[in-house]
């Protein structure tokens, strides 16, 4: 009876610190996976069995309730072979104003004193909301436990002052944890160094406002269109619109019924 | 037109499937037949009592019923069914399904209520008479009043609960709350007409009851109509997909256009035209529940979906200039 009741107190949350984040250069990526199995294996996720996709080296397809680190090898070559490789590890966008966050009617969903998106497991009961809400396909909920999973940014290695699994296991620093001010900071250095060698596709993804949608922290520098790596170019939130479709419904549902009231009354 | 996005990532879906299946769709279902119902019966009480006696009797106990399975089925449809209580956890507006699990819970009250008052005044049996001795003095007015509310955002809220996701065939219109409450208010029109039909009751009533019939069904078809179009290529599952045949032979043909026919001269053709309404208001809103995994699924769509429009303008822009 305890523990029932327990998820309805409502405990002083630790006080925030400063905002950390992800910024995940795509340019610097060699598809090893160490993040992915990083994360895997931190976080005791189970794996996602050996079945070849058949179309490139990415064998786990998507961001999921049990991939939290998803590596995309995105193949752009011509018939004479002539092209060039993109890689990009995708991971939670931990956006600023998170839809799946505004959606979750159990208050599961918050943000954590690192300003990260975090799924209180032992408050989410299931309902599937954050899946739909989700713009990016991120959240999934597990079969097997009922409850919805996603990157956690690694808040237990955080509160004991450590990088994510996924930051500290990759190579070659496509993965950089930090102060979000400054991953922003740096990847704004490194486009204009990208630039500066010719390479003027590089551009950021997710560093500042856009329109309706807030900005993320966990920010990604990339080379092509943001479809081709399964990214949405302009995520709409779905809370935007929310106050304009409670107006057209209950104006249709309180329209009804005065109608109705009029047509009962006549006496014909 | 925007231009549309060249290439995807291996026909990969961009989003993850909705989760929710045919307990969700009868809920959404009955609930609606439910609040409308009640809407009714309250209407129909506060104008006259003694006159619509029957419509308010039909209205209450047709209110109750629709609502009894509604409980279970969300519950039933949770990853985790022992935790329903957690949806009252906190009050959060921000979240349709945290305010349709309140409203659901402000409303449970008053029906059950005026239900209870109506099994006392006509001696039920099943209930035990000390029960019906106390639920004689519910005051009735009031406590119809007080759940209208109520009764109202239960009819409000579900559409707007699928609008507010990043699925296309639910999000990318303003209209479908709309829709479904249209859709509701015409179901439980058709519910309390089959209702009275059945038992006969007083013609000048039934006349009456077919306009409310005609008018909300008239309204479904406009909501529809203009949710179908609001929704640019977002509809596209609805239209084209496997559930076109829900929307325009059941919801369209089925559940307006043949009510509005046949019904009105006589007892089978009423009974007949107000099962049709209520079924057409059934396929619809399973279509429209049922779509959003195909429209999940369609990668390309989903990506045309989040095109750079004037509200959200995307990350890209900032540095085209510079680049290529």
């Amino acid at each position: 009876m305890s523990n029932v009741l327990e998820v309805f107190a409502r405990p002083e949350p630790p006080p925030a610190k400063q905002e950390m984040g992800f910024f995940t250069d795509t340019s610097l990526c060699i598809g090893c996976k160490a993040c992915e199995v990083a994360c895997k294996q931190w976080n005791q996720l189970p794996a996602d069995g050996l079945e070849w996709t058949g179309h490139s080296y990415d064998n786990t397809v998507m961001l999921s309730d049990t991939t939290w680190r998803h590596v995309a090898f995105v193949e752009q070559f011509d018939s004479k072979g002539a092209g060039r490789w993109l890689m990009m590890s995708d991971v939670c966008k931990h956006c600023r104003q998170a839809p799946c966050q505004e959606a979750c009617p159990t208050g599961s969903i918050i943000y954590n004193e690192f300003g990260n998106v975090y799924v209180q497991q032992d408050i989410c009961n299931g309902c599937g909301y954050c899946v739909a809400a989700c713009p990016f396909g991120v959240l999934d909920r597990n079969e097997e436990d009922g409850r919805a999973h996603k990157c956690t940014l690694c808040y237990d290695r955080q509160k004991d002052d450590m990088e994510p699994a996924c930051a500290k296991a990759c190579p070659t620093d496509s993965i950089l944890f930090g102060p979000i001010s400054e991953m922003k900071q740096h990847a704004e250095k490194r486009v204009e160094q990208l630039h500066a060698r010719g390479e003027t596709d590089a551009y950021i993804y997710g560093a500042e406002r856009a329109g309706e949608y807030s900005e993320l922290n966990s920010i990604f520098l990339l080379k092509d269109k943001p479809q081709a790596y399964n990214l949405p170019e302009a995520p709409r939130r779905p809370a935007a619109h929310m106050k304009k479709s409670y107006a057209f419904s209950f104006g249709a549902a309180i329209f009804l019924g005065a109608m109705s009231a009029l047509l009962l009354s006549g006496d014909e | 037109m925007a231009e549309s996005p060249t290439t995807t990532y291996y026909d990969i879906p961009l989003l993850k499937r909705p989760l929710w299946r045919w307990e969700i769709a009868w809920y959404f279902f009955l609930e609606g037949i439910s609040s409308g119902t009640y809407l009714l019966g309250v209407i129909a009480e506060l104008l006259d009592r003694e006159r619509n006696q029957e419509l308010v009797q039909a209205a209450r106990y047709a209110s109750i019923a629709a609502i009894l399975p509604c409980p279970p089925l969300l519950i039933a449809d949770l990853g985790r069914p022992e935790r329903f209580a957690h949806m009252l956890r906190v009050f959060k507006p921000s979240s349709p399904m945290n305010f349709g699990a309140w409203a659901l819970t402000a409303y449970s009250g008053p029906v059950a209520l005026l239900a209870g008052s109506q099994m006392a005044a006509d001696k039920s049996r099943l209930l035990p008479s000390q029960v019906r001795s106390v639920l004689k003095h519910v005051p009735e007015r009031l406590t119809g009043v007080a759940g209208v509310p109520a009764a109202l955002a239960m009819m409000a809220y579900p559409g707007v609960l699928l609008s507010t996701t990043s699925i296309p065939v639910w999000s990318r219109t303003r209209v479908l709350g709309a829709l479904f409450a249209c859709s509701s208010f015409s179901a439980a029109a058709a519910v309390l007409s089959f209702v009275l039909h059945y038992r006969d009751a007083d013609d000048r009533l039934l006349r009456k009851l077919r306009k409310v019939e005609l008018l909300a069904s008239g309204a479904e078809g406009v909501a529809l109509a203009g949710y179908l179009l609001t929704s640019g290529g977002g509809a596209k599952p609805l239209i084209s997909g496997r559930y076109a045949k829900h929307v325009f032979i059941g919801a369209v043909v089925g559940g307006i256009l043949l009510p509005a026919l046949i019904g009105g001269k006589g007892k089978r053709r009423g009974l007949f035209a107000a099962a049709l309404t209520i079924a057409g208001s059934f396929a619809l809103k399973w279509a429209v529940v049922h779509a959003g995994r195909d429209s999940a699924d369609d990668a390309a769509g989903s990506h045309e979906a989040a095109l750079p429009n004037e509200s959200a303008t995307g990350w890209k822009s900032k540095y085209r200039v510079s680049g290529t």
